[in-house]
């Protein structure tokens, strides 16, 4: 591979690093700025990938949609467009995400700000039913004079939302004076080259990795445990050659819940599973997902119509879809043991505060080894609060944050803990759970034994996966998240 | 003054005395305290008015996990901080990944009944409830003893009272800051590590005072110094001891040349430490992760990447040439050593593409058939671009990506490895001036002997900023925008809140003038200067490139369009 190009590329996934770094230095959401909910990325002139700072797996597969949603509407030079709209390149409301043009395509930012207004607040209600009830609704728009600050008002604490606003625009100063840098040294073709070849480099990787896999057709299904009862994700894989297909006929049609998602989350989710499998170190780009087809009945839980209620699709319905994909090609090779399968979603807040985090649980062990403890295990990767960052910031004591040990599920390889955490409020606020694995284990592999299921409680008594409580000042909402499956019989 | 650095393969001495540098060499035995001996020796020292040490002992004990079997004590509830770290895991798809094991075991960490909260105590201290434990040091950890250590002091203190013999650490004395894993980590390594360099700065202390040398003081990774009995209270202090000396030394080289705005490159066989200094002084970072363990303490900001002259090429599965991580090492080395070595390294193309002489100043014969037999099909101009990639990518970490212009900058270039490359990089990154010491191969050594006394202070505030009647002088303040988590740091003195808008909107493109500011942490050092940086007057000359160029431990490669001239001790090179 031509080196000029191969260095060109490092300097490419260098700017979407710094823009990476600049977001989260500069940004006033817990959640963005001490958890790292964010992604970064530069697209080439028609839309494709080359490059993202990698935070959240989630946000891999359906940061493309940006941009294609945003190129619909010719966005000229200096144009920045912000969306949220799951159904018009976004993945949940909270995902606030900016696109601009750079000398050579776009760049973009996404970041899971801590409230988008909605029903509750924090904006990731257990009990949504419409993609009404679960915030203010962005379609591609592009950014006037106003635009944000007449969005910031329909959501709660608007200084903090123009805060994360402009610590995103920031990011998009830098992508544009460094890409423009880059076309000054090497020329505008000689960009355009280089993002050509990574996207090539990616594919012949990804490519030979496929290949590597057995062909054949494999099939897998599982469940999500919604309040009206269970809703089945079925996947079948096929494997020919150096191309891999998912498709998810017979999955569960769409619920009057929040668990729906866009194909967008399920295409991610995939290339999450392929990526794990081929090659965990190829540079995230188009290119690596172009071997890789998904496809899904419309109207199904993984390929929702607009206007779904989505908030739980692209945190828990990803889990599961990567769950099911594992388990399908577990029938072909060794793959590892069911992970805790949640995020385990809690949402605090009132009209003066919100808070949002997810909690780490267990990893299912692999075949190679133990399963980490107190990680997230697929689509996330965000850090926690610390105890101290969080009570000098919200009216909020934490009470306990250890080890769930024992939780992890026993064998040649043991399953990784989960975790108990204890909030205390200490004003009144309202608190929204989304979890899921709090019936069905995370599954052992091989003979390995089950992970033990997670448990929501408040002030000792059980709540459901999915809850939305008023607490009072003195309540304490504890949750045990689940431990990973063993691998082979111990 | 004296400047001992320790290597992984040898220990440099350079001594500066009536106003000459003198520098030295010798293998690094199997004791330190002998191998400085022994360096200061082959130096020629004595009567000295000062003795600085560059120790990699805690590095090391650190990489190579032996220090003391540590316990952990923090509040109840919280036990297990060091294990939770923030819950990211290793790798993102290789989903089995551990973190390096943590320095605590699991069973060694102990909850204590009692509770401060942002504003004091919330449960008063119960020291019954403390587990009887033992261990030779214990690392203490207790929530918010940044804002009131009285909780954490007593629990350290019957620590102390129940385990005599132990070394006992708590937070506060550590890493008084927000963030309860990052100052638990801290703590830990501090402990584990503590034992360990204590009982080798014990032995130099007595080594040193049998030979009729001063006591010396260590460097530590703020690029200030500590005297022995300070570094062996706190150990995590020391863990970039090596690096720092370099970085000071590269200061004091591009200061001497009219160059107070430098980056420091320091390439050697294995990896490469960056570090920008502005304004005569090393940058400083406030945290970093050193094996893995996140390390919340002031030091001099040194990025370094996993790439030198040993770094192995290899082609990876989509068709891309790599270079390293992994290295040829000092054994066998590189393919031209003739020591072994059949993989291809950085060395043997630098060999090919004739930027080393045939026999390097120590004697050593290189082999040119052996270099081609490695690199097979590979072009080494490639191989060289690709690990150039490489540091570019960390050249511009540290400008670029810090709003500083490189054009501004002079690149100093030392380490093994380093002057080979420099040219070639500044010209990608418009750099014009390259300053290269003639003493290329033991510039950490004369750092530390013409290093500043630094003694360094923190006070934890995380208050606003408005509220703050009354500043020290000098020093640096930590500063955000109320609401945010990271800070920038500012110079003290006038126009302090300007000052910090000004910065915010140059490092991150926006400023909110309006928006109040919270003062983090105040910082201070006592500063005592360094004697002047003295560098042989004799040896002139004058070089066109494409040229070669021999410096003691080291080669220096002049591409076409630049030209050197010798001014003593020290080249410059610049484009023509």
């Amino acid at each position: 591979m031509n080196i000029q190009l191969q260095v060109l590329g490092h300097a490419l996934r260098g700017v979407a690093e710094e823009m990476g770094a600049a977001l989260i230095r500069s940004a006033f959401s817990a959640n963005i700025k001490e958890r790292r909910d964010c992604s970064t990325a530069l697209f080439d002139e028609r839309g494709r990938m080359v490059a993202q700072a990698e935070h959240i797996p989630v946000h891999l597969g359906a940061m493309p949609d940006a941009v294609a949603a945003v190129m619909e509407h010719d966005p000229s030079r200096k144009d920045v467009f912000v969306l949220n709209d799951p159904f018009a390149g976004g993945t949940h409301l909270p995902d606030l995400t900016l696109v601009s043009r750079t000398q050579v395509g776009f760049a973009v930012t996404r970041a899971h700000h801590a409230d988008v207004g909605g029903l509750e607040p924090g904006s990731m209600p257990a009990a949504s039913r419409t993609l009404d009830d679960e915030g203010v609704v962005v379609p591609p728009t592009r950014i006037e004079p106003g635009t944000l600050e007449a969005l910031a008002v329909r959501m709660r604490n608007p200084d903090e939302r123009l805060g994360d606003f402009r610590a995103q625009l920031a990011a998009h100063h830098l992508a544009e004076e460094r890409v423009a840098d880059l076309c000054a040294r090497h020329g505008l073709d000689g960009v355009r080259a280089a993002m050509d070849e990574l996207l090539a480099y990616s594919e012949r990787v990804v490519r030979a990795g496929i290949a590597r896999l057995p062909d054949g057709r494999f099939e897998a299904t599982d469940v999500l445990e919604a309040s009206e009862g269970e809703l089945v994700i079925r996947a079948t894989v096929t494997i020919r050659g150096e191309e891999l297909e998912a498709d998810f006929a017979g999955t569960a049609p769409q619920h009057d819940g929040n668990l729906n998602c866009p194909l967008a989350v399920t295409r991610s989710a995939t290339y999450f599973v392929v990526r794990c499998l081929t090659d965990p170190d190829v540079p995230a780009s188009a290119g690596a997902f172009s071997p890789v087809r998904v496809t899904a009945p419309p109207g199904s839980l993984v390929n929702a119509r607009p206007g779904a209620a989505v908030a739980g699709g692209n945190v828990e319905t990803s889990c599961r879809i990567v769950d099911v994909l594992f388990r399908a090609l577990g029938r072909a090779l060794p793959v590892p043991a069911q992970g805790q399968g949640t995020m385990n979603n809690v949402t605090l807040g009132n009209e003066r505060f919100t808070y949002y985090e997810t909690l780490g649980g267990g990893q299912g062990a692999c075949p190679d080894g133990d399963g980490p403890s107190g990680v997230h295990v697929t689509m996330s990767n965000t850090l926690t609060t610390p105890a101290e960052a969080l009570e000098l910031a919200y009216p909020l004591r934490v009470r306990r944050h250890s080890l769930r040990r024992g939780s992890g599920g026993s064998g040649l390889h043991r399953g990784g803990d989960g975790v108990v955490r204890e909030l205390e409020a200490l004003e009144a606020c309202r608190a929204s759970i989304l979890s899921e694995r709090r019936v069905h284990a995370p599954a052992g592999a091989e003979g390995g034994d089950d992970g033990s299921p997670g448990r929501n409680v408040l002030n000792g008594e059980e709540l459901p996966a999915k809850a939305t409580v008023d607490l009072e000042p003195g309540d304490v909402l504890r949750i045990e998240t689940p431990g990973g499956g063993g691998w082979g019989a111990g | 003054m004296l400047g001992v650095d320790v290597g992984g393969t040898f220990t440099d001495a350079a001594l500066i005395a009536d106003g000459e540098l003198r520098t030295a060499k010798v293998r690094t035995g199997e004791r330190q305290e002998e191998s400085v001996l022994a360096a200061a020796a082959a130096v020629g020292a004595e009567e000295l008015e000062r003795f600085t040490h560059g120790t990699t002992v805690a590095t090391n004990a650190l990489l190579e996990r032996k220090g003391a079997r540590t316990a952990f004590v923090a509040t109840e509830g919280f036990e297990h901080l060091l294990h939770l770290r923030r819950q990211n895991r290793a790798h993102l798809y290789r989903l089995c990944e551990a973190h390096p094991e943590p320095l605590v075991q699991l069973d060694d960490c102990h909850g204590v009944r009692e509770r401060m909260g942002p504003d004091g105590v919330v449960e008063p201290l119960d020291l019954a409830s403390l587990a009887t434990f033992d261990a030779e040091a214990v690392a203490v950890c207790l929530l918010f003893s940044f804002r009131d250590p009285s909780h954490e002091r007593a629990v350290a203190d019957e620590v102390a009272r129940r385990l005599p013999s132990a070394h006992v650490v708590a937070s506060h004395d550590v890493s008084p800051e927000f963030r309860e894993y990052e100052r638990a980590s801290t703590t830990a390594a501090d402990a584990y590590l503590g034992p360990r360099l204590a009982g080798y700065l014990r032995a130099l202390g007595e080594h040193c005072r049998e030979a009729g040398l001063p006591e010396p003081l260590v460097m530590r990774s703020s690029g200030g110094v500590a005297t022995l009995e300070e570094a062996a209270a706190h150990a995590s202090w020391a863990l970039l001891s090596g690096p720092a000396g370099g970085v000071v030394g590269a200061a004091r080289l591009a200061e001497r040349a009219g160059f107070p705005d430098a980056i420091a490159f320091d390439m050697g066989g294995t990896s490469t430490d960056v570090c920008l200094i502005s304004g005569g002084e090393a940058e400083r970072s406030l945290e970093r992760t050193i094996a893995g363990f996140a390390i919340r303490l002031p030091s001099v900001d040194v990025h370094t990447v996993g790439a030198g002259g040993g770094s192995i090429a290899w082609v990876d599965a989509g068709g891309a040439l790599r270079v390293g991580p992994e290295s040829a090492g000092a054994v066998p080395g590189p393919a031209c050593y003739g020591l072994g070595g059949r993989r291809p390294t950085v060395t043997d193309a630098n060999l090919l593409l004739g930027r080393l002489p045939p026999r390097l100043a120590d004697g050593l014969d290189l082999d040119a058939a052996a270099a081609a037999q490695a690199l097979g099909g590979l072009d080494p101009a490639d191989v060289v671009r690709v690990v150039n990639a490489e540091m570019l990518r960390a050249l511009r970490l540290v400008s670029v990506e810090r709003g500083r212009d490189p054009r501004d900058l002079a690149l100093v270039a030392f380490g093994g490895a380093g002057p080979l490359h420099a040219c070639d990089l500044a010209d990608e990154l418009g750099i014009g001036t390259v300053l290269v010491p003639e003493a290329a191969g033991v510039l950490s050594a004369v750092g530390l002997a013409v290093g500043d006394e630094r003694r360094d202070h923190v006070r934890s505030e995380v208050r606003p900023l408005s509220e703050v009647r009354s500043l020290p002088s000098e020093g640096t303040a930590d500063v955000r925008y109320v609401g945010q988590s990271f800070e920038l740091s500012v110079a003290l003195g006038p126009n302090l809140a300007a000052r910090f808008h000004d910065l915010h909107e140059s490092r991150y493109g926006h400023a909110d003038r309006d928006r109040p500011l919270e003062l983090v942490a105040v910082r201070t050092a006592d500063v005592r200067r360094g004697p002047a940086l003295v560098l042989p007057s004799s040896g002139h000359g004058t070089a066109v490139g494409p040229a070669v160029v021999e410096l003691g431990g080291a080669t220096c490669w002049l591409p076409p369009g630049w030209v050197g001239v010798r001014d003593g001790g020290s080249w410059r090179l610049t484009k023509a």
